[in-house]
């Protein structure tokens, strides 16, 4: 076991953080599937309106890699298909039935999965329309079968605001998230990595066999696997590393031992626009309108399907994320200061000093979705630098996907960076200046540059 | 208070329509703008990236910056009050030599700023961008850099000048490679040389009283030691301490260097001017300094004798170090650059005040050359990360 201590970086200190317990909500109606959580695939529909489905059976596939299609997380009818511009599929809504079907795949003895070898377990999810549940890096996309990846990365720490607390969520599920890490070993002829927050108590965690264990600690984003492949085994040029959510690993798990898709998640609802901020049960694809009935102080708010940094904008007719596990809301506020920006010290939201020389014992702040201050050119005070856990240099590969310049951003290492991991450095940026986007925009360049 | 607000809102929201689309005013728009968010701040909701921003801004950063530089300012008025009655033998009380200094100083500050500010809005509306605030500080910078007694159609032009070629034609904040007061200070510097060059002091008193300054005092002479000269002074005080209290003459704003010393701590704690750059230009100072001492026995330079905690307190080192070599767009970018880009400003400091004659003090020429080599320094720094990430894919 390695231990990993990271300096740099914030934890948010946000109000409405989800306490460790349920809220019981109403269960979801509605699930939903929406393409747009998927980077770089062209969808194509296998359902059409009206369909029945079952839990696990295939609504659309990829056309860049047909092998891949995407399971249905409910089992009912297809009460719609909401197409976008030049009609790109944006959802797919399936009504739910009262006692929902399932598609039964044959279970596997635990004893017997570390003998199954990569083939039979990659046709086994492929068959089971689970596939997406597994991303690559570099680029985070859907991962290619075919690969053999160097390694797989869990990350069993969220350290995002207002995320699911794994520790919680995964407690008494120590067997099914096993059986899910030796389907993992048996994708890769490289080791499995588990890393987890240093003081955890989880038993699923702490005792987790045949996988190589973590433990880090520090503040967000020290939990974003990027961070952790870096610090623990670093990508390199013609490697693919692949990385999978801690609780799909039990969907994974089961999937094997039941034979059975379960696409219940736990997720969590938070932040300064919320009554009840808590863990909730719910499942893959479920409406969000189910976590925030009767559950919000005021109307006017951002709901967002992820977290604050990295989240989706949504809204009340909108379903969570695939890989997202959190909803957050933040209000949206109109309040002006008068001469805010000359106050020695205010009750505004910050990481930065310059807004509290004159300190005050508060601990989490009510965010709006204020951006307080415009735009403005880079004026580079070492804000990024100390956000980003990395042996990378965010100003310069900044500048150099800019100036579309290749060799300099696969130098800089710019495919081992993931937005997400730059997303604290956007929130900090007196410019203002979303750099996580400018991230993403070099990888795209990089990917359609083959 | 309450009602005055509500009127200056109410009075914004109404004349809002003139200056966007198709308002008669709207090429002013940047102008409305900044008046409106320097008063309410803005409205501005996050539209991509994160949802929630933290609440610093580049408004913020530029502000705090003029609040640490405004001790500069007070100790500046007394301090020329305390010179000018040194040389017509008044004593006034503290409070009277601060407004004797402030009637200087406020006409040079009121310049700096109408220069700064046209220009800056001037390019803002013909480029059609919001007014940045960056000029706020390159003009409070402005009459601190300058003695009291400067023409003020020199503040004019000089200003005008480092405003434009400093900053606007490389396209203004963020993008220029010099810092735009130093230009200021260095234009005048090298355009009107026969009273700024540093090496005779500046006051206001009879006309006729000058004297040699702290720095030129050895540099004239001629295998003699350093410490010896300037203690045999009578006309001001020149001993350490006098010197880091400030009450010797100067440029407004750099003299007093414990204020500077707090206003470091204060900017270095907001995480605004960066310790690196700081700590090591000082290192660089006393290295060279500790160099040439070794070497002075060998030379007949006077100036190769000043100890290095003389070079520290004298002329504008602190000054310029705590607030022009930090200043981040032209400085080093990385952290690694950031030691070299500060070690050498000290050391050049050194050698330009004691190697070379003709100018008396260093620091200014030495930021200036400093920030054309930053992207340099920046360059190697990042050309060696990428060689290690270039070995590290080969293994």
């Amino acid at each position: 076991m390695t231990h990993i201590k990271i300096r740099k970086g914030h934890n948010i200190r946000i109000s409405g953080t989800p306490i460790d317990e349920y809220y019981n909500i109403e269960q979801t109606k509605t699930v939903s599937i929406q393409p747009h959580d998927f980077r770089y695939i062209k969808p194509k529909l296998l359902v059409k309106t009206g369909d029945r489905v079952e839990i696990g059976s295939p609504l659309f596939f990829d056309k860049l890699q047909p092998d891949i299609k995407w399971a249905s997380p409910g089992g009912g009818e297809v009460k719609e298909v909401v197409l976008g511009e030049r009609r790109a599929i944006q959802k797919i809504i399936i009504q739910l039935d009262e006692e929902e079907k399932s598609v039964i795949h044959s279970p596997i003895k635990y004893q017997e999965i570390s003998s199954l070898g990569k083939t039979k377990v990659t046709d086994k999810i492929l068959e089971a329309n689970l596939w997406p549940l597994i991303r690559q890096r570099p680029y985070n996309k859907i991962a290619d079968q075919n690969d053999n990846p160097r390694a797989i990365f869990v990350s069993g720490f969220n350290s995002a605001p207002l995320s699911v607390n794994l520790d919680f969520a995964l407690r008494h599920k120590q067997s099914v998230f096993q059986a899910g890490l030796d389907v993992l070993n048996q994708l890769s002829d490289g080791n499995v990595h588990l890393t987890f927050e240093a003081d955890t108590n989880c038993e699923t965690l702490t005792s987790a066999r045949n996988v190589n264990l973590h433990t880090i600690d520090g503040p967000h984003p020290s939990g974003n696997v990027g961070i952790q492949i870096h610090h623990i085994d670093p990508w390199k040029p013609n490697e693919v590393i692949w990385v999978v959510n801690a609780q799909h690993v039990i969907t994974i798990g089961d999937l094997f031992l039941k034979g059975i898709y379960d696409p219940s998640i736990i997720a969590t609802v938070g932040g300064p626009g919320v009554k009840n901020c808590a863990h909730i049960k719910t499942r893959t694809g479920a409406s969000i309108e189910t976590f925030l009935s009767d559950n919000l102080h005021i109307d006017d708010n951002r709901i967002i399907s992820g977290d604050i940094l990295t989240g989706k904008e949504s809204d009340l007719n909108g379903y969570i994320g695939y890989y997202d596990t959190t909803i957050s809301v933040v209000p949206n506020s109109n309040d002006r200061e008068f001469l805010g920006l000359l106050k020695p010290g205010n009750d505004k939201t910050r990481y930065s000093v310059t807004n509290a020389f004159v300190l005050k014992n508060k601990t989490t702040f009510s965010f709006t979705t204020q951006q307080s201050g415009s735009l403005r050119p880079m004026v580079p005070i070492n804000a990024w630098e100390n956000m980003l856990p990395m042996d990378i240099y965010p100003n310069a590969l900044y500048r150099s996907i800019l100036a579309e310049d290749f060799e300099e951003m696969e130098g800089l290492g710019l495919l081992e960076c993931d937005e997400e991991d730059f997303a604290l450095c956007s929130f900090v940026c007196p410019s203002k200046i979303d750099i996580g986007s400018v991230i993403r925009s070099g990888l795209d360049l990089m990917k359609d540059d083959g | 208070m309450v009602n005055v607000i509500n009127t200056l809102q109410k009075l914004i929201k109404n004349i809002e329509p003139k200056f966007t689309n198709e308002g008669p005013l709207q090429r002013f728009f940047p102008i409305f703008e900044a008046t409106e968010s320097f008063l309410f701040s803005t409205a501005e909701k996050t539209n991509s990236g994160p949802h929630v921003r933290d609440s610093v801004d580049i408004k913020r950063v530029m502000i705090l910056v003029v609040l640490a530089l405004i001790p500069c300012y007070i100790f500046g008025a007394i301090n020329i009050g305390v010179q000018a009655g040194i040389a017509t033998g008044k004593v006034r009380s503290l409070f009277d030599n601060f407004i004797f200094g402030m009637e200087y100083i406020i006409p040079i500050i009121l310049v700096a700023f109408i220069a700064g500010a046209f220009w800056e809005v001037l390019f803002a509306v013909v480029r059609k961008h919001d007014i940045y605030e960056g000029f706020l500080v390159t003009c409070a910078l402005i009459p601190l850099l300058m003695p009291p007694t400067i023409p003020l159609w020199q503040v004019f032009v000089a200003t005008s000048f480092g405003i434009v070629i400093g900053k606007e034609i490389f396209g203004g904040v963020g993008y220029n490679i010099f810092n735009p007061a130093l230009v200021t200070r260095a234009f005048i510097y090298f355009a009107y040389p026969t009273e700024i060059a540093g090496d005779k002091v500046w006051l206001v008193g009879p006309d006729g009283y000058s004297g040699a300054t702290a720095l030129a005092i050895p540099a004239a002479a001629e295998n003699s030691n350093a410490l010896d000269l300037l203690h045999n002074v009578t006309q001001f005080d020149f001993s350490w301490i006098n010197m880091a209290m400030g009450y010797v003459p100067g440029s407004i704003g750099e003299t007093n260097k414990i204020i500077i010393l707090l206003s470091a701590i204060f900017l270095v704690y907001i995480k605004i001017a960066s310790w690196r750059t700081i700590v090591a230009a000082v290192l660089g100072l006393f290295f060279t300094a500790i160099v040439t001492n070794i070497l002075a026995p060998f030379s007949s330079n006077t100036m190769l004798s000043l100890p290095p905690h003389y070079h520290l307190v004298m002329g504008s080192f602190m000054f310029g170090v705590v607030f022009m070599a930090t200043e981040p767009v032209t400085s080093a970018h990385t952290n690694r650059g950031k030691w070299i880009y500060g070690f050498l400003i000290g050391s050049l400091t050194v050698i330009i005040r004691s190697i070379n004659p003709a100018y008396p003090e260093g620091i200014m020429l030495a930021i200036l050359l400093m920030n054309a080599f930053a992207p340099l320094i920046d360059y190697f720094v990042i050309q060696k990360n990428i060689n290690q990430r270039k070995l590290r894919y080969a293994k």
